[in-house]
């Protein structure tokens, strides 16, 4: 049934973005705030707007019971979650059909397979996916050395039993194996009682690619191309870009095809991401996990896709099929998104809320900014600190970083400190030009020589 | 000194701040802007920040929970629930401490928890919130007589709205 009034329970940029959705198609928006959100672009965007509960997340966003009763007591018939918050938890979206609202995301069923690593890995593997290479049990250093052969050098030793690096070690060649097997199997001994060992391929040159899919829980599904999200600080994402052009097409296929048979298998409903590893040196995917919410960098995938996702999300939780072929989804063109966030780069990246006493962000052609924020905002000081994404588009992806390097500089961000100088810097190292980038470009290249600079 | 950018600070936004402050669980906030700095501590005894600034320093200290009654009124909110009258000179209210259904009765067939003008204690039990089927009974927290009840029976109410009005004694 098509939705009529949907709920927005989350926050920031996410919650503007989906009211704004919704509106586009006709549906009513209610914008659930903490009483720290009042005065949000959300807020101001809905047709509603009600304050649930305090700034405190636990007592507000977190509270599934408030959000559904909120939904009935406003007349909606759709709740949102967005990402973050309860976007991924199995009791929310359980809680939502259980109350006659639609959840817009998966089943509760799958959120819960999904959310679990093993069980993931597991379903994944039953529908062919890749996963990264490894051996079961490994008696002693002879068999170490054969199994690494089969495998490639270098791989990474672990204890089976193991935990926080103990009897861990990565071989580079026969004789690393025959110089540390038995200290780091006795090692695990000691430690855990368990002695017992297993091999993994190591992945020195890595990069992070997602594969957007959208499944309509009838069993077919569409992929949206991937992106390549390989600028990352402590597992945090900066930049992510769409496509992945560091990839060759025939691993480009079976990365594609890869996403779409594992979420296929589920007969998945709702937009999806499917996150891999691609082992640069060995030409290799492998699978990580499935993020099964919208993501953050879902831009990207929009504007090469010239999909709105968003509004497939409500347009496939009120009951439409995909009716689209997978050639009727063509990638075109290059589009980069980076993160702009009220934080100190120069200080350890501490958060820096505050008034937005001037906010002026770029504009032109192939700019595109999703962002929460205007002149006289107040960031409040409880939540994610993220303030705005610029998404910038061009047809090649040497003019999309000429494009994202002149929208950094037109950008103004006055009454806070925010990130925008290593946005800058990112965007103008040789090294981003290139696309000479792994996930530890950032915090093993780019820090260091972004540190030095402001000295 | 403010130049033409810069945003005057409200009374509203000090009103914000401290009502944000009240739920942060912090010990002490301490907030420079344009013209205007702002200490506020849970700290009966605290003088200001540990710095003496320039300016002069509002020394402010906020108490009790979120429930607890207020005679700062609420500041405008965009919230559509209509716009909400200001609480009257020399009266507190009584606010809702989250979204949620109001009840003046613990149960459809019992009289009311409270009457206007009724005496109520800081312990006495005024109303009941509803969330999902779990009933939260809320305290009048202030020592006074019932002057006005805002919520209807049975009706939504959202964070921090006034319920009921209660002249303190």
């Amino acid at each position: 049934m098509p939705i009529s009034r949907v709920l927005s329970v989350n926050r920031g940029e996410i919650a503007a973005r989906v009211v704004r959705a919704a509106q586009a198609l006709g549906i009513e928006a209610v914008q659930a705030v903490s009483a720290a959100d009042r005065d949000s672009a959300a807020a101001r965007l809905a047709d509603r707007t009600v304050v649930i509960g305090p700034a405190a997340s636990r007592l507000s966003y977190l509270d599934a019971s408030l959000l559904v009763h909120t939904a009935k007591a406003t007349g909606c018939d759709a709740l949102h979650p967005g990402y973050g918050f309860l976007s991924e938890r199995e009791h929310l979206a359980r809680l939502c059909g259980e109350h006659g609202i639609t959840f817009i995301g998966p089943a509760p069923e799958t959120i819960a397979a999904l959310g679990d690593k093993l069980q993931a890995k597991a379903i994944a593997e039953a529908a062919g996916v890749p996963l990264v290479p490894g051996t079961a049990k490994i008696a002693d250093a002879a068999a170490a050395k054969t199994a690494a052969a089969a495998l490639g050098f270098p791989v990474l030793l672990k204890a089976s039993a193991g935990g926080g690096g103990r009897g861990m070690f990565i071989a580079r060649r026969a004789e690393d194996i025959e110089a540390s097997f038995d200290k780091a199997s006795n090692e695990a001994e000691e430690a855990f009682g368990d002695g017992t060992m297993y091999m993994e391929r190591f992945v020195e040159n890595a990069r992070h690619v997602e594969v957007q899919v959208f499944g309509d829980g009838s069993g077919k599904v569409l992929h949206f191309g991937e992106r390549d999200c390989s600028i990352q600080r402590r597992y945090q994402k900066v930049f992510e870009e769409a496509p992945c052009t560091a990839m060759p097409a025939n691993l480009r296929k079976l990365l594609h095809d890869s996403a779409v048979a594992l979420v296929a298998s589920l007969k998945y409903r709702n937009a999806g991401t499917v996150e891999f590893l691609y082992d640069v040196d060995r030409a290799a995917i492998y699978f990580i996990e499935v993020n099964a919410r919208i993501q953050v960098e879902h831009p990207v995938s929009e504007q090469v896709t010239g999909y709105d996702l968003v509004q497939l999300q409500f347009r496939i939780a009120g009951g439409e099929p995909l009716r689209w072929s997978q050639a009727q989804v063509p990638v075109q063109g290059h589009a980069i998104e980076c993160r702009i966030n009220a934080e100190d780069p120069t200080r350890n990246f501490q958060p820096s809320p505050g008034r937005i006493t001037r906010w002026v962000p770029p504009h032109g052609a192939g700019i595109r900014l999703d962002s929460h924020c205007y002149d006289g905002y107040l960031v409040p000081p409880f939540y994610d600190s993220m303030i705005g994404k610029l998404i910038i588009t061009a047809a090649t992806r040497a003019d999309c970083v000429i494009r994202l390097q002149r929208a950094l500089a037109a950008f103004t961000i006055e009454g806070l400190t925010t990130n925008l100088p290593l946005l800058k810097f990112i965007a103008a190292h040789p090294d981003f030009a290139a696309n000479r980038l792994n996930t530890r470009w950032l915090e093993q290249t780019l820090l260091p020589a972004f540190e030095s600079s402001q000295e | 000194m403010a130049n033409a950018d810069t945003p005057k600070v409200s009374a509203e936004d000090i009103e914000s701040l401290i009502e944000l402050f009240k739920q942060s669980g912090w010990d002490e906030m301490h907030l420079e802007t344009a013209g205007l700095e702002l200490f506020l501590s849970n700290d009966p005894n605290a003088t200001g920040p540990r710095q003496t600034p320039a300016t002069a320093v509002a020394a402010l200290t906020v108490a009790g929970s979120a429930a607890t009654p207020t005679q700062v009124a609420s500041p405008a909110s965009v919230a559509t629930t209509g716009h909400v009258a200001a609480i009257p000179e020399g009266m507190v209210a009584i606010r809702a401490p989250n979204l949620g259904t109001f009840y003046r009765a613990p149960k459809p067939s019992a009289p009311p928890y409270i009457e206007l003008g009724q005496q109520i204690e800081i312990t006495t039990e005024v109303c009941l919130i509803e969330v999902m089927k779990l009933f939260t009974p809320v305290q009048g927290s202030v020592r006074g007589v019932v002057r006005e009840i805002r919520a209807k029976d049975g009706q939504m109410v959202e964070f921090d709205e006034p319920l009921i009005i209660v002249e303190p004694n």
